[in-house]
């Protein structure tokens, strides 16, 4: 009799620890997966931030050319407003693609090329761009790991109990594969 | 998900074997300065009493200054955030990559094309750059060699690696003191366990650094290997790291470090080594490895 409430009691110990490890483990892991995305934001802001200097220095040299111009002000405008993490990376991938046509208008006008300040927030801008690239790769890499702890068993029991759901990755937008046309 | 485990395997490997490094550098210094003791008997507990003290505090500033050391003896400076923007944007990028925070970024004089990580955790880290690889490397195999520094810091090889190469490095020049300080006894001491305890002194005195470093050299070449993959894994390709390797290969220049921090960077800095004892694997194998993912 007693051996068997032992037993019994082990077993509600086991199942106890099971509980916390698995509740823990989602929690960590999709912490993990919050943070991640902060850091793409982070990147984003920054990107922002440096667009108003460049767009002063552009102008100095380059004043007529006023469509590109707008354009790389509305995306960031709409970068800055936009309340979602997609809809933050939309408009991120539509700035970045409208800042590639400014440097590439920047081959015609050989002063603006050599300014100090374009150089220096050109390379800038490009390590940001990999910084986000980056932070996305991380990001996902977070989801797969969270994705495989509910699908894996026993975690997808456990997933289910705690109302875990799979995540999405973060799809990288069509516009930032299209390469931007530049017309002269 | 398997990845990720073997990636914790690996961190806690580290950790125990540190711990078991520090202990059994303690020990091999308390024998010694035993038996060291037992040879100047007239002095036995005073050498004891101040080896007990050194130890201690050699084995707690390995632990904490170690990165230190290694640093100053390769005589690298921090770099500039401005004048090595790229180098900082790099890290910068791929510590995002793999979520840790940003080590310190160093530089060191040499034309070599070769890199380092040390400190004890990756909150306290460095990595470490010659002048030749950031002139000589492109972008992409910068950041592969970066890749595979951070690895170094992300599974604790750093801290492992670091005291192992300062701790050998002491023991050696202690006991080479030691060795050298025998000469000038003199033959005045004729008692037969003076004879003996004699020869026990010279025997640990030479025994001690080839053991801890052959015990060097099986670990960092299986580390090199893992940090390979992992610094494709942050990088997305193992391009840049082949590129890399290659020019690594082909460079000629030699650089000036002492043998005890060797093991620390990327490629072996002697270029002539043996296969058996070399610290690092070929970079042939480590070149067609790469090459197949």
């Amino acid at each position: 009799m007693s051996t068997l409430l032992w037993v019994i009691l082990v077993l509600i110990a086991l199942v106890i620890i099971l509980f916390i490890y698995y509740y823990n483990k989602f929690v960590n892991l999709g912490n993990r997966i919050d943070n991640s995305l902060a850091q793409i934001d982070v990147q984003l802001r920054k990107r922002a931030d440096l667009v108003p200097n460049l767009i002063e220095t552009v102008k100095g040299y380059a004043k007529h050319e006023k469509s590109i111009i707008t354009e790389v002000t509305n995306a960031r405008k709409a970068l800055l407003a936009a309340p979602t993490i997609e809809g933050k990376m939309k408009a991120g991938n539509q700035l970045q693609s409208a800042l590639k046509s400014i440097f590439a208008i920047a081959e015609n006008y050989p002063q603006l090329k050599a300014n100090e300040n374009f150089l220096h927030l050109q390379q800038e801008l490009s390590a940001i761009e990999d910084k986000v690239a980056y932070s996305r790769q991380f990001y996902n890499d977070n989801i797969l790991d969270f994705n495989n702890g509910t699908k894996t068993f026993p975690g997808n029991v456990f997933a289910s109990i705690f109302g875990q759901k799979e995540r999405q990755y973060l799809q990288i937008p069509e516009e930032a594969r299209v390469v931007p046309k530049v017309s002269f | 998900m398997q990845d990720r485990i073997s990636f914790h395997d690996q961190i806690k490997r580290n950790k125990i074997k540190s711990v078991l490094l520090i202990f059994i550098i303690f020990a091999v210094l308390i024998a010694l300065s035993y038996v060291i003791g037992m040879i100047y008997s007239g002095y036995f507990f005073f050498i004891l009493i101040i080896g007990i003290i050194f130890s201690l505090s050699y084995t707690l500033i390995s632990y904490y200054s170690s990165d230190k050391i290694a640093l100053a003896s390769v005589r690298a400076k921090p770099a500039d955030y401005n004048q090595y923007r790229q180098l900082h944007n790099i890290v910068e990028g791929l510590c995002l990559a793999s979520g840790m925070p940003k080590p310190k970024v160093y530089i060191m004089p040499g034309e070599q094309i070769n890199a380092f990580a040390t400190g004890r955790n990756p909150q306290n880290s460095v990595i470490c750059v010659t002048e030749g690889a950031l002139k000589k490397l492109t972008k992409q195999e910068l950041e592969g060699v970066i890749g595979h520094e951070l690895s170094h810091i992300a599974n604790y090889d750093i801290r492992f690696m670091t005291l192992t190469a300062v701790m050998v490095g002491m023991i050696a020049i202690v006991s080479e003191l030691f060795l050298r300080s025998l000469w000038f006894k003199g033959n005045d001491d004729n008692k037969k366990s003076g004879a003996i305890l004699l020869l026990i002194g010279i025997l640990l005195a030479i025994l001690a650094p080839i053991v801890v470093q052959l015990v060097q050299f099986a670990i960092s070449r299986k580390r090199e290997y893992y940090a390979d993959a992992s610094a494709v894994k942050f990088t997305r390709s193992p391009t840049g790291l082949i590129q890399a390797l290659k020019k690594i290969k082909r460079d000629s220049e030699k650089l000036k470090v002492s043998g005890a921090v060797a093991p620390l960077f990327i490629s072996s800095p002697f270029k002539r080594l043996s296969n058996l004892t070399s610290t690092h694997p070929p970079l042939d194998e480590r070149i067609r490895i790469l090459e197949r993912m």
